[in-house]
């Protein structure tokens, strides 16, 4: 009973007392109404439309981010005008702008919408968040004078706050259209990226091993499904798994499993950048000429979902190459070093005129007189240095002390030299180091063998040593390889 | 006092202020006065800003006069800054030129087709409006003359390769073939000064000068660019080439290509003569310098700068080269990669082998130069006799550099000025046939530091006549090569007569990202 009568006591207070408030307020619900109404009005029925609504609806994602600016500074405002009241008056303005703003983004979403042809649950979701958010707009709008007054006073913090959750879930979903799902995981450190995919399975379990799986599916998934995926689905097509790869978009199926040629998809991948028709659209970066090759062979060679190898393709299992480590500046060492190169032969060159890409040790000029005790002069510098060519100098094996201490070394050229490995095991510490060339010098196999511990290390040379496997150079890249 | 502006005697000419004339009259001269001067000190300021952007010019250029004027102007000061714009893949290149162009068809560009069209006429279609060279443009018909050679598949990749080119077929996995190569011109001269410099007129700068220039040295005893030409096969028709191939154009004399002999010594006169030993040549050169350096500071022409660099890097050379040229302690293994051909100089396969030696002492960029492949006519007399000179030679190169770690950071580079027609020059008989310059399409390939081994970029017509994929200019082409040395080809210029010139000119050329690793 109590509850009741609470009830109807704020009823009571909240049913509009003059009659022009009754009226906008009858003018609003039924605003709201035509707005829930609206995507059954305007079907998007992933079929693409007049290019003047495409032409206006490109002016969304421009004009989408006034309302989002204005809502966002609604709260702000309403905090700032504790302080200074002339600021709170300015809210109840920015929200009436905001509601109006939102309108017009809302009208040029569905022309882009309904124009382009687009659907899909990112594209609904992404609908449904905008139609929320302009009636919570409309509604805070409406519900603020009470607020004011101080006759209700927590309705319309409530609802603006509500306001805002839908704001950050609605344009989420609207840059999930634009830019895809994982845009902003990508680049995610790992530990968080655990945190975030906690619990997710894993969708559309892939027929694991397969050649589709592991080299084909990778390349739509980075290309295509922005658009082509559950999130949008332009001209009827998903390319998020194999099923509705296979069964096509608009105009039939866009696969012919033995014919490439025939293939709508090979073709539209394979036009000109400049041409109309070409994927992925929208200046997007063409597939890579390999990524091209392995549809095609995929194609020419059945479609199969689950071929694990085709003739003609191999693929390299290799490692990608990681990203370089920037080393410090050295610039305001250069007069010292220059200082020190006089009389040494050796010089200390830029990799290029970045500072960040490190020095070569240089002894072209030295040679026979460079040694180990010319080298440890550098050691000061060794942080900088990213190849130290010491190739057919008279360093020996004492050079690893000053050489591991050179932390950003990445490739190290010791050909023709008089060391023979033992010490080698120094070099470990040097996580950045990919290249070491020891070739026609006296290393053998049990010397090298401490090398396989480091990561990094894809290219060891050793033609003309005692350690050099039966094949030729060939075979040398290998012992890295095989390392644990 | 203010005074009349073009009044000379100060002394006696009045100040017009100071006279008793009426007010309005003296404010009309005042107002005088300030035009005048207004347009006088936007002389002034005008000519101040011109000098400004002159001096700065100059100063920003990294001339290597205003770089030591200033002593310590840049980050880099003291070295001429002579740096890679980028990190670059590749530190050195060596490009293998085939003059006179190879046919692309009969090596690597299989057309299987074309067996079936034997003698047929080639469709007008495929050749369009184009205008043929006058070895051809008056034949009654254009018969299109198959391959008279098999093609088998290679490597991991399973490209086709002629069987002309039995070595290369072994190492396809490593290269980055480029099918869709095109160029403007359709004559030797303008095509291979086009290749080389970027124009085809000549007196531009040459690829490696570009480098030289760009990138500096990395040995100081040895030059920056060097050219090696094989030996003339005086059965092959040979085109000429010249020392335009490797002239430094508008860059100082220092950055053009010193060539070594392809017989006798490498270079001529390296040895002191008789009774002239080191520290009397030492002082011969030390006086000779003093002398240049007069003329330069009486004459100021930088050619005095670079004849005296020159000098000194002859000096150098006395001792560098003997050291590059002796193959004494080149391991058995070297012989059997290269073959018994590598030990007589001025062969291809010795030349190879002396640009891996080359490779290895830091010479920037080598070139060299085989002539002979302008096969107008008997074809399959002399396509064999130039693929078994230069096939093993490429091979044993890539090879050689490969298994001594060098192929990580040495760009190689394959190619001729143009390629051939599908159609017969001349008569076409089932046993011979000719081919005349075609420069829509032509083979060329790379392998090493920045580019993608294993791959063939760009398709041809049936024909191999148009480009029908991703092709690939001249421009196109040197923008690559010098993004693989960490060079941006549009920031790599030099003020010239106005212009701010580069080697792949004013017409866009852009860097083919399809081949790069």
């Amino acid at each position: 009973m109590k509850t009741l009568k609470r009830a109807a006591a704020l009823a009571g207070r909240l049913f509009p007392k003059s009659k022009t408030t009754r009226v906008v307020w009858f003018a609003a619900l039924v605003a709201s109404a035509a707005l829930l109404l609206l995507p059954w009005l305007v079907k998007l029925d992933g079929r693409p439309h007049a290019d003047w609504q495409q032409f206006l609806g490109r002016f969304h994602p421009l004009a989408v981010h006034l309302p989002i600016g204005l809502i966002v500074l609604v709260p702000l405002l309403e905090i700032a005008g504790r302080f200074r009241p002339a600021l709170r008056e300015a809210a109840g303005f920015a929200l009436g702008l905001g509601f109006i703003s939102c309108l017009g983004a809302l009208s040029l979403g569905f022309l882009l919408a309904f124009g382009g042809g687009n659907y899909g649950v990112a594209v609904t979701r992404h609908m449904w968040g905008g139609i929320a958010l302009t009636i919570g707009v409309l509604l805070c709008f409406l519900a603020r004078p009470w607020w004011t007054s101080g006759s209700v006073p927590r309705v319309y913090p409530l609802m603006l706050a509500c306001v805002l959750m839908v704001l950050v879930w609605a344009t989420h979903q609207g840059g999930t259209i634009t830019h895809g799902s994982n845009y902003l995981t990508q680049y995610m450190p790992a530990p968080l990226k655990r945190l975030s995919t906690l619990g997710t399975v894993q969708a559309n379990a892939p027929l694991s091993g397969s050649f589709y799986t592991n080299h084909i599916h990778p390349i739509f998934d980075a290309n295509c499904v922005t658009c082509h995926g559950d999130g949008k689905v332009n001209g009827n097509l998903r390319l998020d798994s194999y099923e509705l790869l296979m069964k096509g978009g608009k105009d039939g199926p866009v696969i012919v499993a033995g014919d490439p040629e025939k293939s709508l998809l090979f073709e539209r991948v394979t036009l000109q950048p400049d041409q109309k028709h070409f994927m992925p659209a929208e200046g997007r970066p063409p597939l890579k000429p390999e990524e091209i090759a392995w549809i095609r062979a995929w194609i020419q060679q059945g479609a199969s979902p689950s071929a694990t190898s085709l003739s003609g393709i191999a693929i390299s299992d290799e490692p990608k190459e990681q990203p370089l480590q920037p080393v410090g500046d050295y610039s305001g060492l250069m007069p010292e070093i220059r200082q020190m190169e006089k009389g040494q032969g050796a010089k200390l060159i830029p990799v290029s005129s970045k500072p960040g890409d490190g020095l070569i040790l240089s002894t072209a000029d030295a040679a026979g007189s460079f040694g180990d005790a010319q080298l440890a002069q550098f050691q000061k510098f060794g942080p900088y240095i990213v190849e130290a060519e010491l190739g057919r100098t008279a360093v020996t094996n004492a050079s690893f002390d000053t050489l591991s201490k050179f932390a950003h070394l990445r490739a190290l050229h010791l050909e023709g030299t008089a060391v023979t490995g033992d010490g080698l095991a120094k070099l470990a510490p040097l996580s950045q180091l990919t290249y070491l060339n020891l070739s026609g010098t006296k290393v053998t196999q049990a010397a090298i063998a401490p090398l396989t511990s480091m990561k990094n290390l894809r290219h060891i040379y050793l033609y003309n040593t005692p350690a050099q496997p039966a094949l030729n150079g060939e075979a040398t890249k290998q012992i890295a390889r095989s390392a644990p | 006092m203010k005074q009349h502006p073009l009044c000379t005697d100060t002394e006696h000419c009045h100040n017009v202020l100071d006279l008793p004339v009426p007010a309005d009259l003296k404010q009309e001269w005042a107002a005088l006065q300030t035009r005048r001067h207004f347009l006088g000190r936007t002389g002034k300021v005008l000519g101040w800003a011109a000098m400004t952007s002159l001096l700065c010019d100059l100063a920003m250029r990294g001339d290597a006069s205003a770089t030591s004027a200033n002593g310590q102007s840049g980050i880099l000061s003291g070295q001429d800054l002579k740096l890679p714009h980028f990190a670059p893949k590749a530190k050195r290149a060596i490009y293998l030129f085939m003059s006179g162009g190879p046919p692309q068809m009969d090596i690597l560009d299989y057309k299987p087709n074309l067996a079936a069209l034997y003698d047929k006429d080639m469709p007008e279609s495929v050749r369009g409006s184009q205008q043929l060279t006058g070895m051809t443009a008056g034949q009654a018909r254009f018969p299109i003359a198959p391959s008279h050679w098999a093609f088998k598949r290679y490597g991991k990749t399973g490209t086709w390769v002629s069987d002309l080119l039995p070595y290369t077929a072994r190492m396809v996995d490593d290269l980055t073939i480029v099918k869709s190569t095109n160029t403007d011109a359709i004559n030797h001269e303008p095509a291979i000064m086009l290749m080389n410099t970027g124009n085809m007129s000549p007196g531009k700068p040459c690829l490696g000068s570009w480098l030289a220039y760009g990138l500096g040295s990395m040995n100081d005893n040895l030059p920056t660019f060097m050219v090696l030409q094989t030996k003339v096969n005086t059965k092959q028709n040979n085109q000429p080439v010249s020392s335009r191939l490797w002239s430094s154009g508008f860059l100082s004399s220092e950055y053009a290509g010193v060539g070594l002999r392809s017989s006798g010594d490498p270079v001529l006169y390296l040895t002191d003569p008789n009774g002239v030993d080191r520290e009397v040549r030492r002082k011969m050169l030390d006086a000779v310098s003093q002398i240049n350096q007069q003329a330069y500071e009486e004459l100021g022409d930088p050619e005095s700068n670079a004849r005296i660099a020159q000098y000194e890097m002859a000096y150098r050379m006395q001792t560098s080269v003997p050291e590059l040229a002796d193959l004494s302690k080149e391991p058995q293994s070297t012989w059997d990669l290269y073959g018994p051909e590598a030990k007589e100089p001025g062969t291809f396969a010795y030349n190879c082998l002396i640009a891996r030696r080359m490779a290895e002492r830091g010479v920037r960029f080598t070139q060299v130069y085989k002539r002979g492949w302008d096969v107008h006519d008997n074809v399959t007399g002399m396509l064999p006799v130039l693929c078994q000179e230069t096939d093993r030679g490429c091979y044993a190169l890539v090879t050689d550099l490969k298994q001594r770690g060098l192929l990580d950071d040495t760009l190689v580079i394959w190619a001729g000025e143009f390629g051939r027609t599908v159609y017969s020059q001349g008569g076409l008989t089932k046993e011979n046939y000719g081919r005349d310059h075609h420069p829509r399409c032509f083979t060329t390939w790379m392998t090493g530091g920045g580019v993608r081994p294993g791959i063939t970029f760009g398709e041809t017509d049936d024909y191999s006549y148009n480009v029908q994929k991703d092709p690939v200019h001249v421009r196109d082409f040197n923008a690559t090569i010098l993004h693989c040395l960490g060079i941006d080809h549009n920031k790599l210029t030099y003020k010239f007569q106005g212009l701010d010139q580069k080697l792949t000119g004013p017409t866009p050329a852009s860097v083919v990202n399809g081949l790069l690793a």
